[in-house]
């Protein structure tokens, strides 16, 4: 899929903007602080209907304006498609071919998109809660059942916690009843949640190990693993599944009434990364977790288009120029001539490559995206 | 703005109503002002009479003018099978089909301990007391197919089990005389999961 036009209005420092872009590779330049990231920003947001730099909708917004809005043009396989979000002080609206979308999770995956970004090394480095919200809006990108079992289950974490917090105010077998059915809702979803991570995170695997191995010239190999907080001895055997959740909840039962928390479930869950059969995050040098990161990326672009049929876009935000020659080469053959790609970047200066002398150039200055190339 | 007070009294008494805002507000405000006055006067006796008139049901917790209320009374209903809701809205749904004969039980409420709501917050215990004889052989359970309605369900599912009475859930899926193709990806899954042999 490729994004043909994309139109700002009252958006972050965007007043008024509208541009249009090739199907190859479209470069922003410009100083810092001008809105480079941004436009990016506002492609993420096209697709996934929230920022990847905040949880507060209202910050996308111009300064001193009601409304902000985002509306962009998409070539498909199957034919043209237009989205839109508008953004006020109220809330969000979602448009997907100029009809409201009640929900979101209607409206996710019309576009889809992996980004790429400076923070994202954390996936490898960072917290275990980074880990999860990748996966989950990976698979939620291709899979809306997935995001309702996922809403599904926050809501009913959400009682149960609240269930273990307030215990003594009900009388003890009122207590007990309403505790063993929020684990049994818990469970039903905790199960779906777990093994559609399961069977993501093998397919990823199957398409992140050539790629890594290919960037390190065979010299490193990647494997990827699940981390749960209860034993699964196989993710596709759902009544098993249930039944090893059920143990594990009877089992740590006191200590979660004492802590007044659930304490296991997809949402304490991690996602592990060997290289050479070691651990990376916490044994990996820099560069190698630099590359799995890249890998890992790099992966969901050939996953998405196995699973829906076409190339999401790629966004790449100010890291061309943090990776060194060999990763920069990999990751701009991975894209040539089939991924619809945008880069931010101060400067193109001694980048040469093949890939990047045919691509569209923008200079991005206060606020506005003027063609040069 | 300013309004002499009979009229901003009357704006602040329909912003008390569900979905009217102070714009809505405004304009039924100054309708009633050119209504005749008989048919304002009809209207503020119906209002009253409303919430005077109307009670709940010893029995099943409906809304009714009279107690016993007329569905509880009405001795050629079967006296066997018990519909629990959480509403009555829901009830008058249900009748509207006029295709289930039995009787009814309003919960007011569901479970959900986030809000602060236990079994002791909603009709349950007046549930149970009415199976306390045995002229009852079924619980139909038709709290709404949310989380706090699901727990519902299985909190009363386990409270009368040891009772013998048959407990049954009403299906949920795909509305019937829809399209299937107009049905969103969570309502199509779960219609999936509930299919049957045929």
């Amino acid at each position: 899929m490729h994004l043909k036009e994309l139109q700002l209005n009252n958006y972050r420092n965007y007043k008024s903007e509208e541009v249009s872009f090739q199907d190859q590779v479209n470069v922003f330049i410009g100083e810092n602080a001008q809105g480079k990231t941004n436009i990016m920003e506002a492609i993420y947001v096209l697709g996934f209907a929230k920022s990847h730099r905040t949880p507060r909708d209202k910050e996308l917004i111009r300064w001193d304006c009601e409304y902000g809005k985002i509306e962009g043009r998409i070539q498909k396989r199957n034919g043209p498609l237009s989205l839109q979000i508008v953004i006020s002080q109220k809330g969000k609206k979602a448009k997907y071919n100029h009809i409201e979308q009640r929900r979101l999770t209607d409206y996710i995956g019309a576009l889809n998109i992996v980004m790429f970004a400076p923070e994202d090394l954390n996936l490898v480095k960072g917290s275990p809660q980074v880990r999860r919200r990748f996966i989950d809006m990976e698979i939620g990108q291709i899979s809306p059942v997935y995001l309702h079992h996922l809403s599904q289950y926050q809501k009913i974490l959400q009682q149960r916690n609240h269930l273990l917090r307030d215990l003594g105010r009900r009388r003890k077998s009122e207590q007990e009843m309403m505790l063993d059915i929020l684990t049994e809702q818990l469970v039903e979803y905790a199960v779906k949640i777990v093994s559609k991570r399961h069977q993501f995170l093998k397919m990823l695997q199957e398409w992140a190990s050539p790629i890594h191995s290919g960037i390190t010239k065979g010299k490193e190999s990647l494997e990827i693993q699940y981390k749960s907080s209860v034993q699964v001895s196989d993710s596709a055997d759902m009544t098993k599944m249930i039944e090893e959740y059920n143990d594990k909840f009877t089992k740590i039962k006191e200590k979660e009434m004492e802590r007044g928390t659930t304490m296991a479930g997809p949402h304490r869950d991690d996602l592990m990364l060997y290289v050479n059969e070691k651990d990376v995050q916490i044994y990996g040098s820099q560069g190698q977790q630099r590359t799995t990161a890249l890998s890992l990326k790099l992966a969901e672009i050939d996953l998405i288009k196995s699973e829906v049929g076409e190339y999401p876009l790629l966004l790449l935000d100010d890291v061309l120029s943090e990776l060194d020659d060999s990763r920069q080469s990999h990751l701009l053959n991975t894209i040539q001539g089939k991924v619809q790609t945008f880069v931010t970047t101060t400067s193109v200066d001694g980048i040469e490559h093949e890939t990047l002398k045919s691509a569209s150039l923008f200079n991005v200055e206060h606020g506005t995206a003027t063609l040069i190339k | 703005m300013h309004y002499p007070e009979p009229i901003s009294k009357l704006i602040d008494s329909f912003m008390k109503l569900p979905g009217i805002g102070p714009k809505t507000a405004v304009r039924l405000a100054f309708f009633v002002l050119e209504m005749k006055e008989d048919d304002v006067f009809e209207f503020g006796k119906a209002l009253v009479n409303a919430k005077r008139d109307l009670t709940y049901c010893s029995n099943c917790h409906h809304i009714t003018d009279r107690d016993p209320c007329m569905i509880c009374e009405d001795t050629s209903r079967d006296q066997t099978t018990i519909c629990v809701v959480h509403d009555s809205k829901d009830v008058i749904a249900m009748e509207k089909m006029r295709e289930y004969r039995g009787l009814y039980h309003v919960l007011h409420g569901a479970i959900s301990p986030v809000e602060g709501i236990g079994p002791e917050d909603i009709k349950v215990a007046e549930l149970i007391k009415r199976l306390q004889d045995d002229t009852v052989q079924e619980l139909i359970m038709a709290t709404d197919p949310n989380i706090e309605g699901e727990a519902t369900a299985m909190y009363i599912s386990r409270l009368v089990k040891p009772t013998g009475i048959k407990i049954t859930r009403i299906a949920h899926g795909l509305p019937v005389g829809g399209d299937l193709e107009y049905a969103d990806e969570v309502t199509l899954s779960r219609a999936l999961e509930g299919r049957r042999e045929i």
